[in-house]
């Protein structure tokens, strides 16, 4: 009834939709309020049942396992029908359409209870159930109809247990894994029920209970209990697709108090703890004590470049025109050990040092390893023959730049012979040789190559000329004319020429040895062979027998051959001075040339730029081979050479 | 060198397709085998029993909801089981009642009434859907429901085909030829009582039926490949 009337209200709302919206306004309250008089009848029902006497009715009636069902009836409010047997179930099964009331199969008056069991249990057949007094009387005006399926309220699951599955890393809470069986009425095996569980628990001793998911299996995890702390659990199952539940379980307690699992955590915290207190504590007392040694090495200084004496400003912008000037000396400091600090506030810079003697000698080496100074090698008493430049010496690679000279292991030995042979037959300059031996002799060792190795004036004059320069005359007073436009040069030459005014003046042993002295201030090297570079006043030292002995500062020629006492020796000794074209007195302003023809090299490897001049063979080297020289060298020769050349 | 680009592309899209395609043909080219060639694809009689199963329950709960939807549109009576006055057309099928009467059925029996119940609510159902459709007292979410319920139907039928098929072939039922064949020869002569029912007698007397379904092909499932999930 209460359909038609909604139904009817929503008709003629319908149908005066277009009517004024008051209308509906009024229609729609009438309806709502049909609907809630339905509402409310069914509710003012209820509570007239409840209060006035009610009338024998059915409470419900429940299957417990699809198979059998019961249904439980009330007498009401008629009292004088609760004795048993008043009262009498009648049931309709509509299988058929002829089907007829039939009497409860089985009774049970002490619980007013009607049981159906399986034979009279049809499922998915509505049944009508129906209380019957003794008279015929049915008090129901409406029978109480149902299907099996749906009256279905499963038996609680059984055996229900749990096990603990994890404990948090905070161990505050754990997880629990509950399982159960299904009830043993309930026919799952056969397929017969298909049921869908739900767990609930709570705190112990309250009442909001949690509902986990429902979901068909026999297990599930709860997550997410709290240690210490008493949880009540227990499980009720349903029908899937269907809307009743059975009955809950008995409940389960679980409850997981701390485990004592501190020793383990325990030293591991302390030990952090006290690692990171003490490496704040080495931290502060580095930072306080501030020493020098201790903050080197743990906080090591930046390598940056740092040359003493120039100003780092200049090689951290690769300033190199201002460096090569510093290097080369044109600056006030240059590398000197007087020049500016520029790190005074890094005292842990390390300069490498290096000393002038030294320096002398890694000039000298340096010098004796240049390449002119390769191409200018003495001959080397290798074998006998001729022009084999260092094809047959053993490439001895160094271990400076790789650059191979050709150096003879057993050679050296051989210098240090020659040289003491060329000092053994009591040269005038047997003490400047011993001099220069003894100062050699080491240098040798040092260096593999032979010494020859010119410098102009003292390591200062030296430090302002270019890198490398070609040695293109060699003054008498022992300065060496490299290439043209060098100052200092000049004054060198100067000075020369001055000293070879005076020794051709004089001529006698102060200016000599005035020359020697000046002598000593220059790194005169001339091949214990011979075949090296000399000097002019070497020449004119080795033809005045010099007696004074040279100092031991610095190098000293060695010229084991006079140039011009000795002229027939030139012939039996290839071991031939050489003799540079240009004249000490002319040649610091005549531009030198900066390369010479090389008119041969003879067979110790030495370049012969000129043909020797006849009267200046080595006396002192017997065992070197005499060699034809060459014919006189064209160009390249001032007329004031030419003289001394001519044979 | 654009040729060559478009050379290469072409080769690369030819050799993608290839693959697809063997893919493609590789699964088309193995259907449920029927004489279980070394090669096919082939499902086992378990794993074809869960689908329906899971497809019948899928389907009774769909037929649940609607129902109970409909049951607050349509209030119910006072009476929470509601009327039993109607009359299922389906009524005249032959259905076991209970449990032992299920266990008892020939599989073959059983088989067959599944279908026969399938094959009943074919068309009521898309009625049913139609008329859910254009009526606006529903909403959209039941018109979809309606929807696939009647689809549903549809594939469970197919699917409880391929089932006896299997079943056929592994000799667990005899070959009966009429209740494959022709399925239509299972509707009831009056089949059209059930455009005389109202929409909620029919949801009402489906929901009943997609229930017996289910329980039947549990019951079917448990009898002949009791392995797991009984």
């Amino acid at each position: 009834m209460a359909v038609f009337s909604s139904s009817s209200s929503s008709s003629s709302s319908s149908s005066s939709s277009s009517s004024s919206t008051s209308n509906l306004l009024l229609l729609l309250l009438v309806s709502s309020l049909d609907w809630l008089s339905t509402r409310g009848s069914v509710f003012v029902m209820d509570h007239m049942t409840s209060s006035a006497p009610v009338g024998p009715h059915f409470t419900e009636c429940i299957s417990r396992e699809q198979e059998t069902f019961r249904c439980w009836w009330s007498p009401g409010g008629f009292h004088n029908l609760s004795f048993p047997g008043a009262l009498r179930v009648f049931y309709l099964k509509k299988d058929s359409p002829n089907s007829e009331w039939k009497e409860c199969p089985e009774y049970s008056h002490l619980k007013r209870e009607c049981f159906f069991d399986v034979n009279h249990t049809s499922v998915w057949i509505p049944y009508c159930m129906q209380l019957r007094g003794q008279n015929n009387v049915t008090y129901l005006d409406e029978d109480y109809c149902f299907t099996v399926e749906n009256i279905v309220r499963p038996d609680p699951p059984v055996s229900l247990n749990w096990t603990l599955l994890n404990i948090s890393p905070s161990g505050l809470s754990y997880d629990v894994m509950v399982n159960w069986e299904p009830p043993p009425s309930a026919d799952v095996g056969a397929g017969w029920m298909r049921i869908e569980y739900e767990i609930q628990y709570t705190e112990r001793n309250t009442t909001n209970w949690e509902a986990l998911e429902m979901q068909p299996h026999t297990q599930q995890t709860i997550y997410g209990l709290q240690i210490g702390k008493e949880y009540e659990v227990h499980i009720r199952c349903r029908m899937q697709a269907f809307v009743k539940f059975g009955e809950f379980s008995d409940s389960v307690f679980i409850q997981v108090t701390e485990i004592p699992s501190q020793d383990s955590n325990f030293p591991f915290k302390l030990a952090l703890i006290f690692g990171v207190l003490g490496i704040l504590i080495l931290i502060l007392l580095i930072g306080i004590s501030q020493q020098p040694r201790l903050m080197m090495i743990l906080l090591p200084p930046v390598p940056a470049p740092k040359i003493k004496g120039i100003d780092p400003e200049l090689l951290k912008k690769g300033k190199l025109d201002e460096l090569n000037f510093i290097l080369s000396g044109g600056g006030m400091g240059g590398l000197s050990t007087y020049a500016p600090d520029f790190y005074q506030d890094e005292p842990w810079v390390e300069f490498i040092e290096v000393d002038a003697e030294d320096a002398d000698a890694a000039e000298k080496e340096e010098n004796q390893g240049s390449d002119t100074q390769r191409l200018l090698d003495p001959p080397q008493p290798v074998s006998h023959h001729m022009n084999t430049g260092c094809a047959n010496a053993v490439s001895f690679p160094d271990d400076d730049s790789g650059r191979a000279s050709c150096y003879d292991p057993d050679l050296h030995d051989q210098d240090t012979l020659m040289l003491m042979a060329t000092l053994l037959p009591g040269q005038p300059e047997d003490g400047e040789d011993s001099f220069d031996v003894v100062e050699r002799a080491p240098v040798i060792e040092r260096s593999e190559r032979p010494l020859v190795q010119t410098q102009t004036g003292g390591p200062q004059t030296w430090l302002n000329t270019d890198f490398y320069a070609q040695v293109s005359n060699v003054m008498p007073s022992g300065g060496v004319v490299l290439s043209p436009g060098q100052q200092l040069r000049f004054q060198e030459s100067t000075s020369a020429a001055e000293d070879e005014a005076q020794k051709k003046g004089k001529g006698s042993e102060d200016s000599e040895e005035k020359t020697q002295k000046e002598l000593q201030f220059q790194l005169l090297v001339v091949d214990p062979e011979g075949s090296g570079y000399t000097t002019e006043s070497n020449a004119r030292q080795i033809s005045t027998p010099p007696n004074t002995p040279m100092p031991g500062s610095g190098y000293q020629t060695i010229h084991p051959q006079p140039v011009e006492t000795k002229p027939a020796a030139t012939a039996e000794n290839n071991q031939s001075p050489y003799i540079l074209p240009d004249s000490p007195q002319s040649q610091f302003f005549a531009p030198v040339a900066d390369y010479t023809v090389v008119q041969e090299v003879d067979s110790q490897h030495s370049l012969l730029l000129n043909p020797p001049p006849r009267q200046s063979p080595p006396p002192c080297l017997p065992h070197h081979p005499t060699k034809a020289l060459a014919a006189m060298p064209v160009g390249y020769v001032t007329p004031d050479l030419l003289g001394n050349l001519s044979p | 060198s654009w040729s060559l680009f478009f050379l290469v592309s072409v080769v690369w899209v030819v050799l993608v397709c290839l693959l697809f395609c063997s893919r493609l043909l590789s699964v088309g080219a193995a259907p449920i085998c029927t004489n279980a060639q070394a090669g096919c694809h082939a499902l086992s009689l378990a794993n074809l029993f869960d689908r329906v199963i899971q497809h019948s329950a899928r389907m009774h709960g769909i037929s649940n909801d609607l129902h109970s939807e409909f049951e607050q549109y349509f209030l119910p009576s006072k009476n929470q089981i509601g009327r039993v006055s109607r009359n299922c057309h389906t009524s005249t099928i032959f259905t076991p009642n209970g449990k032992e009467n299920a266990q008892r059925m020939a599989r073959q029996e059983l088989t067959e009434v599944i279908l026969k119940l399938l094959v009943a609510w074919r068309d009521p159902l898309w009625h049913f859907h139609q008329s859910i459709a254009h009526h606006h007292d529903f909403n959209n979410f039941s018109a979809n429901k309606a929807l696939e319920m009647s689809d549903m139907v549809h594939e469970l039928r197919k699917g409880v085909e391929k089932v006896a098929e299997k079943m056929q072939m592994m000799g667990i039922i005899s070959n009966s030829v009429s209740s494959l064949a022709s399925p239509e020869a299972l509707l009831p002569s009056d089949s059209a009582e059930w455009r005389l029912m109202k929409d909620y007698d029919l949801l009402y007397c489906f929901r009943r039926d997609s229930n017996k379904v289910q329980n039947y092909l549990k019951i079917l499932k448990c009898r002949i490949v009791p392995e797991h999930g009984c």
